[in-house]
């Protein structure tokens, strides 16, 4: 061995060897400068603005008739379970599944827990990154604060999503570092009312930042502004206002591990003076920014009657009309027309107009008789037999087609049935490929079985008899091969949203006696060419003035008014849980008419289409999922699940 | 024109062949002075080649060819002494034989092992190593026992190579290479789990392994334990498989040339239930779950369809497997090789021209083909120039080329869509006359209904027919490989002091074309329920559906694929003996640069390398005590400056007992006894997905789709793209670990019977994992990962084999037995309360599946009403009796992902083993080799359809996804329950025309048992006798029969229980073969 080290001829390669390979650090360094880091989203203003459009990307595509739990997760909608595989996208449970009573723990449908947490630590990034003044060397300061502002704003909406689903929630304020230790990262659900306040807050701090009006409508209407940011306060205030939350002994027991109760029980009386506040001033200063309930303008070609249909139609299907308090310009309302739309002529193709958006009879019954009042409390008209054949006359042509036979709850009903809802024998007005000329012999729907509206092909039907006609563009062309729409922004918030709740909450805050209630509901009923309250109950209903003064009967008035106003946009579904309701609303028949039956008396049955089973408390807020327990030890879960 | 091409160069190759049969005829006849000596040296396996055979005290030598055959002119008194490394040495006096009539003397040798040989060496890293030196567990193998009737090297290993575990799940041409694991699976990460592959110290894929001809390997190394791998450091944890190839031989020129010719088909086609059990079926299955559902096939159908006498384009009855596949394929491989060279310079050519072709049956429609054809083609040059006295130069040019022609999609495609295809809605084709003046092929084909008479969303089924003519698809890969290897002996400096230099350069690519038209379908009508009209479903008008036809060929480009490899690595080596003392030294430094040309991402685009020095210390006394240092120190880009680099020592002692003195008399009974242990530690760069390279760098796409756009008109909004995060940056990422400890023994009895058994215990740590931990109110974007899980591996590997010579022949019994198996020590997971401990996968072998505990299927709806509810597993299908009940393992009334327990054995099998013989008389060989695994379980594929990946899908009959709809097995039709016989325990649940999760979760109603035996290889040899080659002037000359997988022995019936759930898939293939060899 020796020899080996003493050689000295041996040391030349030795140290050639070594050389070759202790050069060969830097050989790893593979990874140039200026690989794309998150610091490189916020160098410039053109970069950051891509951060901006980032938050904004989270916001709910509410227009998606599939991802809106509001549509078919309540007892609003229905559609046919032959096509079940269009609406599910996930290919396992979905919304719709939901209504059917099969919603679990393991696997929540719907839920948003991630995404939206997703979504406020993506705000965060941006807020912590833009606030620092070092960064974005280019914006100006007003533009940051409008930038910050919308963010905040943004943030709150993804937290009060958060409440509307899960109740108290915990509150990620500041980011968490990936490498923080674990115990850190096990947050746990705060009080609601702090949550409430917490995100009442956000909004409050940054509403100097919006400006009132969308000035350059072309690049940015869409983007947050004042009147959407009250708004948004508005109905986070009603919520917390509302019995779900206020005054709920169910939610007794719901209390993290330390015992922190998370839903206060006693009910407190100024949460409704607060929430009335917050949507007087959404309104005042929505009404500060233009905007007014929307109106067509009169088309000479139609009859009154249908003119006031487009004006109750347009008022959703408009885009970007008078009353948008918030569109969403990330979900334009396109495909949902066509799964609304009925077939009205056998030129209709099942596969473009899919018809399976369907109203159970009960939301049909919602509606007012022509005199703006109750079916069943009309003292001038006579529903007792709903489904009594009647024919249509000459006058009555703009609502039921002349001379087809249709039941008896189809004929003198108030204007926003005829609006919101296609039946066999209704008139269903299209500008395009019009038959008739204006609204004279215009479309109708035939929707008894082997009619064009009901041949049952390919699977698409209308399960209850009831189409959507709401939802739909009057603007819709039909083809053999593809229906063309002209999709329109979908209507988060609109005005007459923001006057319901301020009838609501000023009827709980201060009873029916003010008169404010029944202003902002007379606005909306006048809108849909109906009388006011106070003259629709004299002249209509027994005792109609003595009713009026109870809190209790106008509650329920007001909530009826706004399931009517709203009908189909979503709101039911997350009113019969903000009012406690939905344990007796939701617990029974979905049922429309014998849609098997090609002849009217077979047809005009009533059908029960299916049981809904609803379990109070559990089903009031949706089940936080399993998964998260096992990782969060400091989490709890939602009563029931 | 295409298949014309092909045909060209098909007969190029067999002229070829002819013309160089005749060029060494030619040379051949030359007359000799001395007396004529001719014979072949064989071990037990077959023709030695480069057996040295010399004349006693002349210098009158020569080494035996390629295949063992010497031919030697001596003179008539002298003795012959033939020798070769690792063999005992044999003497020959001439006198005692007789010469043939001709003067021509013929001495076949049978050369015995001498495992107690001080002088054979063995491979192992970056060099060799006397065997008998060795402590470490390195298994090698006679490349002759890697041939056999199959054109992929990587079906040879399992059974015939202790320590390797492997199996084979398809038998498509191109896509049938076995896997195959090292000692089993030591991780349970996502990174690399297979060994490192290093042909002649070249880093080569499976791919490049699978193409390997036998007849090219010189040697063949499993290296398995710490100590063997250590030098590999960063790559050698999951063990290294050593492959050398032949170099030249000096001397005459020699050729050698060996051509096979298989006949192919299926080990086993699914049995298929017939159209008139399916159409019944289908009504079962449709009313089954909702007595107003529509009956998909009118009685009338049936009853015609049955009759057999109404027309057949009305009435379709078709067997999709028998028109789309054939019963049998024909594969020719033609190899041959050159070898010679002189003082200065030798050489080994070699060169390989293989056809596998698909088993479909492609009608000549077009004058293309769409049957898989797969030719591979290869060349190898290795030249050895002996540039001075002490250096050495080894010039190495690899080529390898695939073309590849096949059905437009994946060749397995075709299979499932036979598979997956509505037999009795419509024909193949109709006849030409039923429209005279169209001119493209009438396909036929329906619209799919699922509510009868009505069409929907414009969905046509699929036809396996139309979709296998109308259309191939051409890929082709390279791969060249030039390599240098430069050895200098330094005895100048250092008496046993060497340097070596090698490099080499890798070039692959890919890609690939498709043309294909898209059929005109056509459906029957008939008014009187036999003449019928055709109509047009797709010919663009009002009423089309599906894809609007064409005449003509469209084109598509596949991707392509390029990537470039450079490698370097300089050595010294040291080689001393002092008296008894065995000293030897070994230090290597290697660099390695691999690039891709579409790597998909600016991160995946940078480089992958690798740097390391290593080095081993050998020190024995007296080839009785051993001591053996191995380390790597070696570098990755993969992580973070701080962890770039790992040291990965190891050591390892051997002591051979029966070189003791006071063993000497025992050496006839027990020629070798040896123990060995080892200990050491390896490493794995290669963790995570790939394009999680860099663990330390987060990945943020800054111009992510998922943005926003405002504006008045959703046609001209304002949009941004958005920013997205894919990884966050994690510098403490880093190697992934093995220690492993590895104990074994060689003994050899009577110089006759070899055993090596080595017994290891592995424990690797710092697997890569996701971190389970992190509660989604983080808001992350993507997972984050860290080195958290270990795993503890242990197992056996045993080889035995027996030889025996005798007068007219010989005869040996070879055996490998490989257990491995594997157990979680640490696993990320959540803490599970105490009633879901079932969840915990510590303390479960890695490849041990989750799912539920099948208890029967339910009698009624009242036993599914008053049972824990299952609707979480039913989807939107409601679970009705029939259906597979499961057990509430937590007892908390719903049957939900909590109840799944760790059930059955590992999905890969946890042993291997193997058995044979070989032997030989007089001018007959024959040999056998049975293969089995064992200790495997897995789910039947029950349900589901997985349009990516058809393979994926299961058993259930009648779904229908788009235009696939799933067939009825034959044992699905003869053993359901059904509401008149319910059977609790039948075969398959309660049919239904729709999906029911409820039943396809995997659970032990599906587990099976995948332990199998087979008869995998039997070959008969017939060697001529020398005279007769003489006068055909062959050298040599062997004519073989072999057959493969000729039949399987195991519980699971359904299909060949080697493919495990993957039985919807390309079957594996029956071989039969006849091939010669030839030696010139």
């Amino acid at each position: 061995m020796k020899n080996i080290i003493q050689s000295k001829k041996i040391w030349p390669v030795l140290v050639l060897l070594l050389f070759a390979v202790s050069s060969c650090k830097k050989f790893l360094d593979v990874v140039p400068d200026n690989v794309p880091t998150i610091d490189n989203a916020f160098t410039s203003k053109n970069e950051a603005e891509k951060f901006l459009f980032t938050c904004y990307s989270y916001l709910p595509k509410n227009a998606d008739v599939v991802g809106n739990p509001g549509f078919l997760a309540g007892d609003e909608l229905w559609i046919p379970n032959s096509r079940r595989g269009t609406f599910d996208t996930q290919g396992g449970l979905m919304n719709w599944d939901i209504a059917l009573g099969r919603q679990n723990s393991a696997n929540p449908i719907a839920g948003v827990w991630t995404s939206r947490y997703q979504a406020i630590r993506q705000c965060n990034i941006f807020l912590e990154n833009v606030k620092d003044e070092q960064k974005v060397f280019d914006l100006t300061p007003d533009l940051r604060a409008r930038w910050l502002a919308e963010v905040t704003v943004l943030k709150a909406f993804y937290n009060y999503e958060l409440l509307r689903m899960y109740g108290p929630i915990p509150i990620v304020d500041v980011n968490i570092d990936i490498d923080a230790p674990t115990s850190e990262m096990m947050v746990s659900r705060s009080p609601f009312d702090d949550c409430v306040n917490y995100t009442a807050g956000l909004i409050d701090k940054s509403l100097s930042g919006l400006p009132v009006v969308i000035s350059d409508r072309a690049n940015e209407l869409g983007r947050l502004t004042q009147p959407i940011a009250l708004a948004i306060k508005a109905k986070l205030l009603l919520l917390a206002a509302s019995p779900l939350f206020n005054g709920n002994s169910d939610y007794a027991r719901l209390t993290n591990k330390d015992g922190t109760p998370l839903v206060k029980t006693a009910f407190d009386q100024s949460k409704w003076n607060r929430a009335a506040l917050a949507a007087k001033a959404a309104i005042d200063v929505a009404e500060q920014a233009g905007l007014k309930l929307y109106t067509a303008v009169p088309s000479t070609v139609l009859s009154p009657f249908t003119n006031q249909q487009m004006t109750l139609r347009g008022a959703v299907s408009e885009r970007w009309n008078t009353e948008r308090v918030w569109g969403l310009s990330n979900s334009y309302a396109g495909q949902i027309q066509r799964v609304a739309m009925g077939c009205l002529a056998s030129s209709f193709t099942p596969n473009n107009s899919n018809a399976q958006l369907a109203a159970p009879m009960k939301i049909a019954d919602l509606f007012y008789t022509k005199n703006g009042v109750p079916m069943n409390e009309d003292k001038t008209l006579n529903f007792t037999v709903k489904n009594e054949l009647r024919t249509a006359t000459r006058d009555e042509r703009f609502a039921i087609s002349e001379g087809y036979q249709t039941a008896r709850v189809n004929f003198d009903r108030e204007p926003r049935f005829y609006a919101d809802l296609g039946f066999d024998g209704g008139t269903w007005y299209m500008i395009a490929n019009n038959p008739g000329v204006g609204d004279e012999a215009t479309f109708y729907m035939q929707a008894k079985y082997t009619q064009p509206g009901n041949s049952g092909a390919e699977g698409y039907y209308n399960e209850t008899g009831y189409f959507i006609k709401k939802l739909v563009e009057a603007n819709l062309t039909n083809s053999s091969t593809a229906n063309t729409v002209k999709p329109y922004d979908w209507p988060e918030i609109r005005l007459a949203d923001l006057y319901l709740m301020y009838a609501e909450a000023v009827n709980e805050a201060n009873g029916p006696t003010d008169p404010e209630i029944f202003k902002y509901l007379d606005l909306i009923r006048t809108r849909a060419g109906l009388q006011g309250v106070r003259d629709s109950w004299n002249n209509y209903v027994e005792n109609g003035a003595a009713k009026l003064g109870d809190k209790e009967y106008v509650r329920q008035l007001i909530r009826r008014e706004r399931g009517i106003e709203l009908a189909f946009e979503g709101s039911r579904f997350w009113d019969l849980r903000r009012w406690k309701t939905a344990a007796t609303e939701l617990n029974g028949p979905i049922s429309g008419w014998t849609i098997s039956q090609v002849s009217p008396a077979g047809y005009y049955q009533t059908r029960v289409i299916y049981n809904q089973t609803f379990i109070a408390p559990r089903d009031y807020l949706w089940p936080i999922q399993t998964g998260a327990f096992r990782v969060n030890t400091n989490l709890v879960q939602n009563p029931g699940w | 024109m295409i298949s014309a091409h092909k045909r060209l160069l098909l007969c190029t190759v067999r002229i070829s062949f002819f013309l160089f049969l005749l060029i060494i005829t030619a040379q051949q006849g030359m007359a000799q002075n001395l007396v004529k000596v001719r014979g072949s040296v064989k071990d037990s396996v077959g023709g030695l080649p480069g057996v040295n055979i010399t004349v006693v005290g002349t210098k009158i030598g020569t080494a035996t060819d390629g295949d063992g055959n010497y031919k030697i002119d001596m003179p008539g008194s002298g003795t012959l002494l033939v020798s070769s490394t690792g063999f005992v040495t044999q003497k020959f006096d001439l006198k005692k034989f007789k010469p043939a009539a001709n003067g021509t003397y013929t001495i076949n040798v049978i050369m015995v092992a001498d495992e107690n040989s001080l002088t054979e060496v063995t491979v192992v890293g970056f060099g060799t190593q006397k065997k008998i030196s060795m402590v470490s567990a390195v298994t090698t193998i006679n490349p002759k026992a890697l041939k056999g009737p199959t054109s992929n090297l990587t079906q040879m290993l399992a059974g015939r190579l202790a320590g390797v575990i492997g199996y084979q799940s398809g038998g498509e041409p191109g896509a049938d290479n076995a896997s195959f694991f090292v000692r089993g699976l030591g991780s349970f990460g996502a990174g690399k789990v297979d060994p490192l592959i290093l042909i002649d110290g070249v880093e080569s894929s499976q791919n490049d392994l699978a193409r390997l001809q036998a007849d090219d390997i010189s040697s063949f190394s499993v290296l398995k334990d710490a100590t063997a791998a250590a030098v590999y450091g960063a790559r050698g944890a999951n063990g290294v498989i050593l492959v050398k190839t032949k170099e030249g031989e000096p001397g005459k020129t020699k050729f050698t040339f060996r051509t096979d010719h298989t006949v192919s088909g299926n080990t086993e086609n699914l049995k298929y239930a017939d159209n008139i059990t399916y159409m019944t079926m289908a009504n079962e299955a449709a009313l089954t779950r909702n007595p107003l559902n529509p009956l998909p096939y009118s009685q009338t159908k049936i009853d015609r369809t049955a009759s057999g006498t109404a027309n057949p384009y009305l009435y379709p009855d078709n067997d999709w497997i028998k028109q789309v596949i054939k019963d049998y394929t024909y594969n020719q491989r033609f190899n041959m090789s050159v070898t010679g060279g002189a003082d200065k310079a030798n050489y080994y050519v070699a060169g390989t021209f293989n056809v596998d072709n698909g088993i479909y049956n492609v009608d000549k429609l077009n004058n293309f083909n769409s049957n898989v054809k797969l030719i591979n083609y290869s060349i190898r040059s290795n030249v050895t120039l002996n540039l001075t006295k002490t250096t050495r130069a080894d010039i190495r040019v690899y080529g390898q080329f695939d073309d590849y022609n096949g059905p437009l999609g994946s060749g397995k495609d075709v299979f499932q869509r036979a598979m997956f295809a509505n037999p009795v809605n419509f024909p193949m084709r109709f006849p030409a006359e039923y429209a005279p003046k169209i001119k493209h092929v009438l396909f036929g084909n329906a619209v799919v209904q699922t509510v009868p008479g009505s069409i929907i969303g414009g969905n046509l089924y699929v036809n396996p027919y139309a979709d296998l003519v109308r259309g191939y698809r051409q890929s082709n890969t390279s791969n060249l490989q030039p390599q240098i290897e430069v050895n200098q002996d330094l005895k100048g400096i250092l008496s046993g002091l060497k340097a070596r230099f090698m490099g080499y350069v890798q070039r692959t690519s890919a890609y690939s074309v498709s043309r294909g038209y898209n059929p005109f379908y056509y459906s029957a009508n008939s008014i009187d329920g036999n003449d019928i009209t055709l109509t047009e479903i797709n010919n663009g008008g009002p009423q089309n559906v599906g894809i609007v036809g064409s005449d003509y060929l469209s084109y598509a480009e596949g991707a392509k694929d390029i990537k470039s490899v450079l490698y370097t690595e300089a050595a010294i080596n040291y080689n001393q003996t002092f008296k008894k003392n065995t000293v030897s030294g070994m230090l290597v430094g290697i660099l390695r640069n691999s690039l891709s040309g579409n790597a998909g991402s600016l991160q995946n685009s940078l480089p992958k390398r690798n740097v390391g020095v290593s080095g081993r210390l050998t020190y024995g006394y007296d080839d009785r005590y051993l001591t053996e240092f191995n380390f790597g120190y070696n570098g990755t880009e993969r992580f973070d400056k701080k962890n770039r680099f790992g040291f990965f020592p190891s050591v390892g002692v051997g002591y051979v007992l029966t070189n003791e003195k006071f063993f000497k008399p025992l050496t006839n009974i027990v020629s070798l006894l040896k123990f060995r242990g080892s200990y050491g530690l390896n490493g794995n760069d290669q963790i995570g997905a790939d394009e999680d390279r860099f663990f330390y760098l987060s990945n943020v796409n800054l111009n992510n789709g998922a943005g926003a756009s405002f504006g008045e008109d959703p046609a001209t909004a304002y949009g941004r793209n958005g920013i997205t995060i894919s990884r966050y940056a994690n510098s403490a990422i880093t190697w992934e670990e093995s220690r492993q400890l590895n104990l074994g023994m060689d003994l050899s009895l009577f110089n006759a019977i070899n055993f090596t058994i080595d017994a290891y215990k592995k424990r690797t740590s710092n697997i890569l994992q996701v971190r389970s931990g992190i509660p989604s109110t983080m808001g992350l974007l993507a997972s984050a990962s860290a080195n958290v899980g270990i795993s503890e591996s242990k197992g056996v590997d045993f080889q035995t084999d027996y030889s025996k010579s005798f007068k007219n022949g010989w005869i040996q019994v070879r055996g490998t037995f490989t257990y491995a198996t594997n157990k979680i020590v640490k696993y990320d997971e959540p803490t599970y309360p105490a009633n879901l401990a079932n969840l915990y996968r510590v303390g479960h072998s890695s490849a041990e599946m989750m799912g539920y505990i099948a208890e029967r299927l339910f009698t009624d709806d009242v036993e599914v009403a008053n049972s824990p509810s299952q609707v979480a597993l039913a989807g939107s299908t409601p679970v009705r009796g029939g259906d597979i009940k499961y057990r509430d393992v937590n007892r908390d009334g719903v049957i939900n992902a909590d109840d799944r327990v760790f059930m059955g054995l590992p999905n890969t099998p946890e042993i291997t083993y193997g058995f044979g013989f070989s032997a030989s008389y007089k001018t007959f060989d024959i040999s056998a080799q049975m293969q089995g695994n064992a200790r495997i379980a897995f789910f039947v594929n029950s349900g589901g359809f997985n349009t990516d990946d058809l393979s994926k899908s299961g058993i259930a009959p009648f779904l229908q996804i788009g235009g696939y709809q799933t067939g009825l097995l034959q044992s699905v039709a003869d053993n359901h329950w059904s509401e008149d016989s319910r059977n609790s325990y039948a075969f398959f649940p309660r049919l239904s025309s729709t999906p029911t999760p409820n039943n396809y979760v995997n659970s032990s109603w599906w587990l099976r048992n995948g332990a199998f035996l087979r008869l995998q290889q039997v070959e008969l040899g017939f060697t001529p006798k020398a005279r007769f080659r003489q006068k055909l002037g062959l050298a040599n000359l062997r004519i073989y029969a072999s057959a493969r997988n000729l039949f399987v022995m195991s519980k699971f019936k359904l299909w060949d229980p080697e493919v495990r759930g993957n039985g919807l898939d390309y079957p594996l293939q029956r071989v039969y073969n006849l091939g010669v060899n030839i030696g010139l």
